[in-house]
């Protein structure tokens, strides 16, 4: 008790605000490398299978049929997005109000984010060629998760979310344009690759 | 000239309570437990210095319930925010004419 009442000298002062500063802030914030990794290996694999069903040029490299890369790619994802939630969630934390509130927030645009294209690509789908419902598909939701990319960087002021979040949206958008082989190709490395980079950088900054 | 260190926040104890508060964002809350886990002390020990950080108006005490059982929540007021803030200038200041005693300027 005598010593909680005691003064040390201001060094020592700013020192125990500085130790106590990082311990709060590593035991409370969630880890956020397991989402990044495993949206990374969803894309890398999941569009690795479109890139060697569509091939750059149209002929394909390996035959899948559509119906697997698409289960392969939706699949991941909707496993990475149960990473995501465990990391978000953050169930047990002590902590409630704002930020609480933000991340149910965020958590719901995701899903109604998916909605949304999801009756998109049902509807306007089945009226495109085979090669080009695929990238309807993988376009839609990447620019989905590019969107949402920006806005957690922007709510939470994470840069490497944010960046990550445009760099996917402009590659999602060259992807596009040069057509189903060339985005499958984009979004595998660029998007997986970035995701997984994006992770040992935060990892890196955590360890800080 | 020495500034004032703040009486309420220069302990060890309450120090500490105030910077880990300070760490949630605004509009955040911690469970008493949760704070308690955090800064190792007893519930006794922390209920003293929350108390006393209350009366000076730092520190926000809320009494709910989940289900059946209370839950206390935590968390720093404006004022609390603003006199560590406050507190950690001065010290800053302290260390600062401390490292340059033959000062330059008046």
């Amino acid at each position: 008790m005598d010593n909680d009442e005691q003064a040390l000298s201001p060094e020592e002062m700013l020192r125990l605000i500085e130790q106590q500063e990082t311990a709060t802030v590593s035991r409370l914030a969630p880890n956020p490398v397991p989402h990044y990794l495993a949206w990374g290996v969803a894309w890398f694999v999941g569009f690795g299978a479109f890139f060697l069903r569509d091939g750059l040029s149209g002929t394909p490299y390996l035959a899948i049929p559509l119906g697997v890369t698409l289960a392969l790619l939706f699949g991941l994802m909707a496993l990475a997005m149960v990473v995501s939630a465990m990391t978000m969630w953050q169930l047990g934390s002590p902590v409630r109000g704002a930020s609480q509130q933000r991340g149910t927030m965020y958590g719901f645009s995701w899903a109604f984010g998916f909605l949304a294209m999801w009756m998109i690509g049902v509807r306007f789908g089945p009226s495109l060629p085979i090669p080009e419902q695929g990238l309807l598909w993988s376009s839609l939701s990447m620019m989905v998760v590019a969107v949402l990319y920006m806005a957690g960087g922007a709510v939470w002021l994470v840069r490497p979310m944010f960046v990550l979040g445009a760099g996917v949206a402009v590659l999602n958008a060259v992807g596009t344009a040069a057509g189903p082989g060339w985005h499958a190709l984009l979004m595998s490395v660029g998007a997986g690759g970035g995701s997984i980079i994006a992770g040992f950088v935060l990892r890196r900054r955590m360890r800080r | 000239m020495t500034p004032e260190l703040d009486p309420v926040i220069h302990a060890q104890a309450r120090l500490r309570v105030v910077a880990t508060l300070n760490t949630l964002a605004e509009g955040d809350q911690i469970t008493f437990p949760g704070l308690k886990d955090l800064l190792g002390m007893t519930a006794g020990n922390l209920s003293v210095h929350l108390s006393k950080l209350e009366e000076a108006g730092y520190v926000e005490i809320v009494k709910t319930h989940k289900g059946r059982t209370p839950v206390t929540y935590v968390a720093l007021t404006r004022r609390g925010r603003a006199a560590f803030e406050g507190y950690t200038a001065a010290i800053r200041e302290l260390l600062d004419t401390a490292r340059a005693p033959a000062s330059e300027d008046t």
